[in-house]
C-alpha cells in the first residue's frame, strides 16, 4: 500500500464524505467485533473517542479548517500514561492504576485533537517478542491469527495491521515496535535516543526506551513523527527532531545514496527473509542506489549486552513497585517487608521476576565488573562500529527478524531461544539510533517478512526517504489484513 | 555457575520471593541465561570507554517553584491512606 491512511481519511473528513463521529463509531464497532479474535485493545474508550470526535465535527461545522491528525481514530500502547485512563503495562501489578496526567507524545496529539480509541496490548512491561507475557494474554497476528503479533508493541500493531486503529504509538527498547511491525505487515519507525520525549513512558530500560509510531504507510510514520519529534523539558535526555519536518524529503531522489549491508546481519536469518531483503537491495539498485556491503563484527556481542543492560536498568526501574504509592497491594502480611516482597512477588510475571533477577546478579557486588561494566564497554564498541560504518554509508539495510510471526505458545518455552530473535533489532536501542521496518514482501508461510533501514543519529529524515521510495518501488509486499474497517 | 543459594541471595536483594517448587526450573532458566551473558567474557578486547549516547549532558534548570499535582489525586492510587499520606504498617518498632 503506498496512499497514506492518515491523507486518505483526512480527505474523506474534509470532503464531507464522512463525519468524525461516524468514521470513530465505524472504528469503535470494528474493533469491539474484532478484539474478540485479535486482543489487541486491553481497554476501549469509546465515550472519550466520541467526544473527541464531536468537537472535530463542531469545528468543521463553524467553517474551520483541520489539521492532518485531527479526528483520526487511533490508538496507544497500554505503557503510555493517560490520564484519567487506567494504564496497565499489561501487569497486574498495574491493572487498576489510572494516571494523574498525560504522557507528553498523547498531550502533543491530543493537542491536535487526535481520537483516542483506546490502550493496546504489551508484553508485561514491555518484556517479551510475542506480546504472551501480557497480564490479559497475547495480541495475535491479523494475518494468521495462530500466530502472535510479535512484541512487546504486540497490540498496537495488530490493531493498525488488523485496520480497528489508523496509527498507533509504540515504545521500543529492544526491537518491540520494529519485530511487531515486521509481523504484522506494517511500518514501525524507533526513533533517536532523544527525539520523542519519554515523558510518562512507564520506563522498562531508560538509556534504550524510546516511543514511536506504527502505522500502514511510511508516509503515516512520517505525519506521526513530525507531530511528536519535539525538545521536551520534562525529559532530561529529550533533544527533540533535528532539522526540518522529515514528510518534506520523503519523496527525495535516492540516485546515488549509498545503502550498507553486513553480512553479519544475514547470517543464521531464515532463507525466505534473507531472499526478501536481498531482492530489496535489488529494488534499491534499480532506484539508482548503490549497495556497499561491509563487516560489522562487533554485532556478536549485541545480544548479551542488550540483555545484561536492559535487565539492570530494568531492576532498579522496577524497583518503585512497592504497593505502597499506587498499583497492587498483597493482602496478608507480617511487616512493611513483607508486604513489599508479597505484592511484587505476586504482582510480576514470571519474565519480569527473571529479569530483575539477571539484573540484580548482574548489578550486585563481585559481578558487576564481569558483567555489567565489560558490557557498557561493548556497548562503545559497538557504537563506535556503527559511527564507522556511518562514514561511507547513508543507511544501513537489514532484517528486522530472522523469521516471519511465531505461532502461538512457541515463544515461552526457551527464554534464551527466544531473546535470540532480537538480534536484528537490539543493536540500534544500543546505539540509540533511529531505524524503520517496512514490509518487504512474505515467507513460505505466508506470513509478511521486514526489513529495517537503519540510519544514523537524528537521520529519520533520509531513513524514510529510503523507505517510502523502496515502498512505492516495491507495491506487492504489502497487503492488507482482512480485519477491521474497510474502506 | 549460579546455584539455588545464590537465587535466593539476589531475589533477596530484588525483593521478591521464589517458591521452592519454582527453583529448579528458575535455577535452570537462570543458568542458561547467565551462560549466555557470558559470552561477552570470550571477546579479546577491552572495549571503548562508553559515557552516553548521542552526546546528552546534564540538564539543569533554575530552582524555581513550578505548580505540582494535587495531593489528593495522587493519593488516590494508594491502596491504603490517612490524613494525606500514603499508609504502610510500622516500621520502626
Amino acid at each position: 500500500m503506498s496512499e497514506s491512511m492518515i491523507r486518505k481519511l483526512h480527505t474523506m473528513l474534509t470532503g464531507k464524505q464522512i463525519s468524525c463521529k461516524e468514521l470513530t463509531q465505524t472504528y469503535i464497532a470494528a474493533a469491539e467485533r474484532d478484539n474478540a479474535a485479535l486482543n489487541a485493545y486491553v481497554t476501549l474508550t469509546p465515550e472519550a473517542a466520541l467526544t473527541a470526535a464531536e468537537a472535530v465535527d463542531r469545528k468543521m461545522a463553524a467553517g474551520e479548517a483541520i489539521g492532518l491528525l485531527e479526528g483520526i481514530p487511533m490508538t496507544l500502547k497500554d505503557n503510555i500514561s493517560t490520564e484519567h485512563i487506567r494504564t496497565t503495562c499489561c501487569s497486574k501489578i498495574l491493572e487498576d492504576y489510572v494516571p494523574i496526567y498525560d504522557a507528553t507524545v498523547w498531550k502533543l496529539l491530543k493537542a491536535q485533537n487526535a481520537v483516542l480509541l483506546g490502550k493496546t496490548n504489551m508484553d508485561e512491561f514491555a518484556m517479551g517478542s510475542s506480546c504472551e507475557t501480557s497480564y490479559f494474554g497475547g495480541a495475535k497476528n491479523p494475518h494468521n491469527i495462530g500466530h502472535v503479533a510479535g512484541g512487546s508493541s504486540g497490540g498496537v500493531a495488530s490493531a493498525v495491521g488488523g485496520h480497528i486503529a489508523a496509527y498507533g504509538l509504540g515504545s521500543d527498547t529492544g526491537g518491540s515496535i520494529r519485530q511487531p511491525a515486521a509481523f504484522c505487515g506494517i511500518v514501525g519507525l524507533k526513533p533517536t535516543y532523544g527525539a520523542v520525549s519519554r515523558y510518562g513512558l512507564i520506563a522498562y530500560a531508560s538509556s534504550f526506551d524510546q516511543i514511536g509510531p506504527v502505522t500502514t504507510t511510511v508516509e503515516d510514520t512520517a505525519i506521526v513523527y513530525d507531530a511528536i519529534s519535539a525538545y521536551d523539558p520534562m525529559d532530561s535526555t529529550s533533544q527533540g527532531r533535528k532539522g526540518n519536518p522529515v514528510c518534506d524529503s520523503l519523496k527525495n531522489d535516492i540516485k546515488g545514496m549509498k545503502i550498507g549491508m553486513a553480512d553479519e546481519y544475514l547470517d543464521g536469518v531464515r532463507e525466505d527473509v534473507r531472499a526478501a531483503v536481498e531482492k530489496a537491495a535489488e529494488v534499491y539498485r534499480s532506484l539508482g542506489a548503490e549497495i556497499v556491503h561491509f563487516k560489522l563484527p562487533a554485532l556478536q556481542y549485541a545480544l548479551p549486552v542488550y540483555y545484561i543492560l536492559a535487565c539492570a536498568e530494568a531492576s532498579s526501574n522496577l524497583g518503585r513497585y512497592d504497593g505502597i504509592r499506587y498499583g497492587y497491594k498483597a493482602d496478608n502480611y507480617a511487616d512493611v517487608n513483607d508486604m513489599i516482597k508479597k505484592t511484587r512477588s505476586t504482582g510480576f510475571g514470571d519474565e519480569v521476576k527473571k529479569r530483575i533477577l539477571l539484573g540484580t546478579y548482574v548489578l550486585s557486588a563481585g559481578y558487576y565488573d564481569a558483567y555489567y561494566k565489560k558490557a557498557q564497554n561493548l556497548r562503545g564498541t559497538i557504537v563506535k562500529a556503527f559511527r564507522t560504518a556511518f562514514e561511507s554509508c547513508d543507511v544501513i539495510l537489514a532484517p528486522t527478524v530472522p523469521m516471519t510471526a511465531f505461532e502461538n505458545g512457541r515463544a515461552v518455552s526457551d527464554p534464551v531461544e527466544t531473546y535470540l530473535t532480537d538480534i536484528c533489532t537490539v543493536p540500534v536501542n544500543i546505539c540509540g539510533l533511529p531505524a524503520v521496518s517496512v514490509p518487504c514482501g512474505f515467507g513460505q508461510d505466508g506470513l509478511p517478512i521486514g526489513m529495517q533501514i537503519i540510519g544514523n543519529s537524528f537521520e529519520e529524515a533520509k531513513v524514510l526517504n529510503a523507505a517510502w521510495q523502496y515502498e512505492q518501488a516495491a507495491p506487492d509486499s504489502y497487503h492488507p489484513a482482512d480485519f477491521g474497517v474497510k474502506l | 555457575m549460579i546455584d539455588k543459594e545464590e537465587i535466593r541471595k539476589i531475589a533477596i536483594l530484588s525483593k521478591l520471593f521464589v517458591a521452592e517448587e519454582e527453583m529448579d526450573q528458575l535455577t535452570e532458566d537462570m543458568a542458561r541465561i547467565i551462560s549466555f551473558a557470558d559470552t561477552i567474557n570470550q571477546a579479546s578486547e577491552e572495549g571503548t570507554e562508553f559515557d552516553n549516547i548521542n552526546n546528552l549532558s546534564n540538564v539543569f534548570r533554575e530552582d524555581e517553584v513550578v505548580p505540582s499535582y494535587e495531593r489528593e489525586r495522587i493519593l488516590q492510587n494508594a491502596k491504603d491512606s490517612d490524613e494525606g499520606c500514603f499508609l504502610v504498617k510500622n516500621i520502626m518498632r
